[in-house]
């Protein structure tokens, strides 16, 4: 039985990062921008995930090093979400539009 | 097997990404990314990090997807109009810019050398063995990987104690900020007999609506 290369997993983790940051860029529905940018953090996780499984931790390190920098991603994504969400439905209120491209209140 | 596996959750991931990008109807979107998440949390058992898998699934999709769909309920714009199209142009030098990137991603790390005394990317093709005990394994990443529950609540309340306790204020932090960000300005509802007015009004708006509509 074969073991998988580390390069694939940084292969799939690059592919699902490009694909956020087209979300990122084409969408303009600020809610799809949003999600897109869960998918650039779930791909920096599964980065993270498998460059710690494929090494060795040194004697001092923690042997959770990459786990645990996952969860605190995890967790700051979760805070992100909840005030993205409500800055957008406060700007929905105010423009009734959740259209990014109208969010042009602060360019000179 | 291990091999196969990995190219049918990859694939998958990669369409449900797509879908989630590329959908018009934001709800689809929403569900092609409650699947990548799961997608995602795959990925994770297949790195031998199960206890990720399912914070990922109790995180991700128990409460971030859910959040999204509140959101999308909440804002009217699902389908067809100028918010989700995407025009051509932009399209264009969207998807030129994250192709750029891919190849520069692609070629780094297929093109990776190692830093001295360690092998590039490339040539790891193999996890290190754990269990049993392996030669270069320590007990204590054996433990990581098979019981990663029990050693990531020790490691939160002995080495990582400050970036928890750092992240709990954060939270706490985002809880009162989105609060803050959705109380509505106006005159407070704590009195009955104006609420009831605000009730009347709203009704009487909902009954005016139908003839702006049809005008």
């Amino acid at each position: 039985m074969h073991d998988i290369p580390l390069t694939w997993f940084l292969i799939f983790a690059s592919a699902c990062f490009v694909i956020g940051l087209l979300g990122v860029l084409v969408r303009r529905n600020a809610i799809a921008v949003l999600m897109a940018i869960e998918i650039m953090l779930n791909a920096a996780n599964i980065n993270i995930i498998a460059f710690w499984r494929y090494s060795v931790p040194g004697p001092e390190e923690s042997p959770v090093s990459g786990p645990m920098l996952a969860i605190f991603v995890i967790t700051i994504a979760a805070a992100e979400v909840a005030v993205g969400i409500g800055l957008i439905l406060l700007c929905y209120r105010r423009r009734a539009s959740a259209d990014v491209d109208q969010y042009d209140s602060l360019s000179g | 097997m291990n091999q196969i596996l990995f190219g049918v959750i990859a694939t998958l991931g990669v369409l449900a990404a797509l879908g989630t990008v590329l959908a018009r109807n934001l709800v689809h979107a929403a569900l092609f990314l409650v699947a990548f998440f799961f997608l995602v949390a795959c990925q994770f058992v297949m790195l031998e990090a199960e206890f990720l898998a399912a914070v990922q699934v109790l995180v991700y999709i128990g409460a971030v997807a859910i959040i999204l769909m509140f959101g999308i309920m909440l804002t009217r714009n699902i389908q067809g109009d100028d918010t989700t199209t995407v025009s051509k142009a932009g399209f264009i030098s969207g998807g030129l810019a994250a192709a750029g990137l891919l190849a520069v991603l692609v070629f780094g790390i297929l093109d990776d050398e190692g830093r001295t005394g360690r092998a590039g990317w490339r040539d790891v093709t193999t996890r290190p063995a754990v269990y049993p005990v392996a030669a270069r394994a320590s007990a204590e990443q054996t433990k990581a990987v098979n019981n990663m529950g029990f050693v990531v609540g020790r490691e939160l309340l002995t080495r990582y104690l400050i970036p928890f306790e750092v992240a709990g204020v954060l939270l706490t932090a985002a809880l009162v900020g989105a609060i803050a960000l959705a109380v509505q300005d106006g005159p407070s509802t704590d009195d009955p007999a104006e609420r009831a007015k605000k009730a009347a009004e709203h009704t009487a708006a909902a009954e005016t609506e139908p003839q702006l509509t049809s005008a």
